[in-house]
């Protein structure tokens, strides 16, 4: 069953991650967010505080289901009772679309909790696109993939990565949810340029953006998501979108919270700097 | 095997510190070396797990300091690497890891306060459900009552501590140097997550313990206030200690539901 291929999320605009510190700004004062994203994970738990607020919060706001360790490249077996938890969470949620990382992060039963690069091979295109059609078989749900950003390359790898998206998507129908933060991050650490990237990638390929920040460290960068989006990503978002028709954007914080105003100020940021018809989601 | 099975075993190997054979997958480029590039990951792959434990533990950590803290960290990584995609798991072995490895198992204060750690990240998410209350037991018919079986809350969680692990929690959470780690005998406490969803623990008496220990077994009512004889050395008391706490496991919200024969 092909279920990406017909089965594009709706534009809804302008989102953030949805972090618990964030959870009761959120209620009392109702902010002018399109939608919110959670991670996966931390609703695969019976109930309590996340689900006490996720479930004020979703009354008013579409949720995003966004997963970080479903290690859809590893070579060993589907994990079942992570999908069997996934699918519970997804038919509580109703999320408006679900998204995981084109990455492996365990084998077996070792979990990195890492989103580790593939090389990009033919060999693992296959395996990519067979592993996507048993977890979407399995979930009866799309599932969107988020690059990932890297520091090293393999000897292995065939092709660049970003003609590695753009074939598993002409393979499998997949769609992207596009870093721009990871491209930019992996574009330092890689020397290529972040536009070719970008460009490579086919805008029905894409489903949604994230924007995020990053630690520099000279030699490298480290995608920390930690800090505020940097200029050099703000140029390259206004750039890549400029040409393109609305794509959902987010802006994606996990660590070093600021206020939660700082957070909406980014957010009007990149209102601010994409097409006017990337404004409203009537 | 494939070469992406192959790579895949050697970024395991590569993070678990078995071995280095990745870096001979890491294709060269300008800047960094490939021993540079694989070690990215690798410190990446310690101070997330680092921080885990740092979080879900952090009076543990104030206890030991940051040298020791560091060395359980690198003696229970080594043994007990994350099997779990869920990092809420990771540290679910600590206790058992402090209790069993030395020089940590010299002092069993310290597997207590983990154990107590762990007790309340469990309260904290446990499944949502319906609080007994005076009025739904007073309709339990009075010849089934031998027979009914109570059910604690699920978030409520029961501990028996041999050492000053909650007294030394405490003093340690408000900036104060823990008690000495000795009791005179053990204490026992609930913890459990409240009606308004604040995670909290209490003291019981041994008695108190007993009893909800029984019903946390599934034993029927009549098994819980034989219990409480024994303890007492005579079933009238018994059976009053345990309606006493019956009603101040009612009014504190730490009953579930019941279930009739």
């Amino acid at each position: 069953m092909d279920l990406t291929l017909n089965t594009s999320p709706p534009y809804l605009g302008f989102g953030l991650g949805l972090r618990t510190c964030y959870f009761e700004d959120i209620i009392d004062s109702q902010p002018e967010v399109d939608w919110f994203e959670i991670i996966s994970e931390n609703y695969f738990v019976e109930g309590g505080k996340p689900w006490h607020y996720l479930d004020q919060i979703k009354e008013r706001y579409p949720i995003a289901m966004h997963g970080v360790s479903m290690s859809i490249g590893s070579t060993t077996e589907v994990n079942f009772d992570y999908l069997r938890d996934l699918k519970r969470t997804i038919a509580r949620i109703r999320p408006v679309w679900v998204s995981d990382h084109l990455c492996f992060s365990s084998i077996g039963d070792f979990n990195s909790h890492d989103l580790l690069p593939l090389p990009y091979t033919e060999e693992a295109l296959t395996h990519l696109c067979d592993r996507l059609r048993i977890i979407q078989d399995y979930l009866e749900h799309p599932l969107i993939l988020e690059n990932v950003s890297s520091y090293l390359t393999y000897h292995q790898s065939q092709m660049t990565e970003w003609d590695f998206l753009a074939s598993l998507h002409q393979q499998s129908g997949c769609q992207f949810l596009l870093d721009i933060n990871n491209v930019y991050v992996s574009a330092r650490n890689h020397g290529f340029d972040a536009m070719d990237y970008l460009n490579a990638i086919p805008q029905q390929a894409v489903a949604q953006i994230h924007l995020a920040g990053h630690s520099d460290f000279g030699s490298h960068i480290v995608d920390t998501h930690d800090q505020p989006v940097c200029d050099a990503v703000w140029q390259l978002f206004q750039r890549y979108a400029q040409s393109r028709l609305p794509i959902n954007t987010m802006i994606e914080r996990d660590d070093n919270f600021p206020p939660f105003d700082s957070l909406m100020a980014e957010l009007n940021q990149a209102r601010k700097l994409a097409p006017l018809n990337w404004s409203s989601n009537d | 095997m494939t070469d992406l099975a192959r790579i895949q075993q050697a970024f395991m190997a590569l993070l678990n510190g078995t071995d280095q054979d990745l870096i001979n997958h890491i294709a060269p480029q300008p800047g960094l070396d490939a021993e540079h590039r694989a070690l990215i990951y690798q410190n990446a792959y310690r101070i997330r797990l680092t921080k885990v434990l740092e979080q879900d533990h952090e009076m543990l950590g104030r206890y030991l300091g940051d040298d020791l803290f560091d060395d359980m960290v690198t003696g229970y990584l080594a043994q007990y690497p994350s099997n779990d995609p869920s990092l809420r798991h990771f540290g679910d072995k600590l206790p058992h890891f402090l209790a069993t490895q030395l020089p940590f198992s010299e002092h069993g204060i310290l597997s207590e306060i983990a154990l107590f750690e762990r007790l309340l990240l469990q309260a904290f998410d446990a499944p949502d459900t319906k609080r007994l209350a005076l009025s739904d037991i007073q309709q339990i018919p009075a010849d089934l009552w031998p027979n009914v079986v109570f059910s604690l809350h699920p978030s409520a969680r029961l501990l028996r501590c041999q050492f000053a692990a909650i007294e030394s929690w405490q003093a340690l959470k408000h900036g104060n140097p823990p008690p000495s780690p000795e009791l005179e005998s053990e204490h026992f406490w609930l913890v459990i997550r409240e009606a308004d969803l604040r995670t909290a623990f209490h003291p019981l008496s041994q008695h108190e313990y007993q009893c909800l220990q029984s019903m946390e077994r599934g034993l029927p009512f009549s098994f819980v206030c034989e219990a409480a004889a024994n303890i007492h050395q005579d079933a009238e008391s018994g059976a009053l200690a345990v309606m006493q706490l019956l009603q101040k496991a009612l009014t504190a919200n730490w009953l579930g539901d019941y279930q009739l024969p």
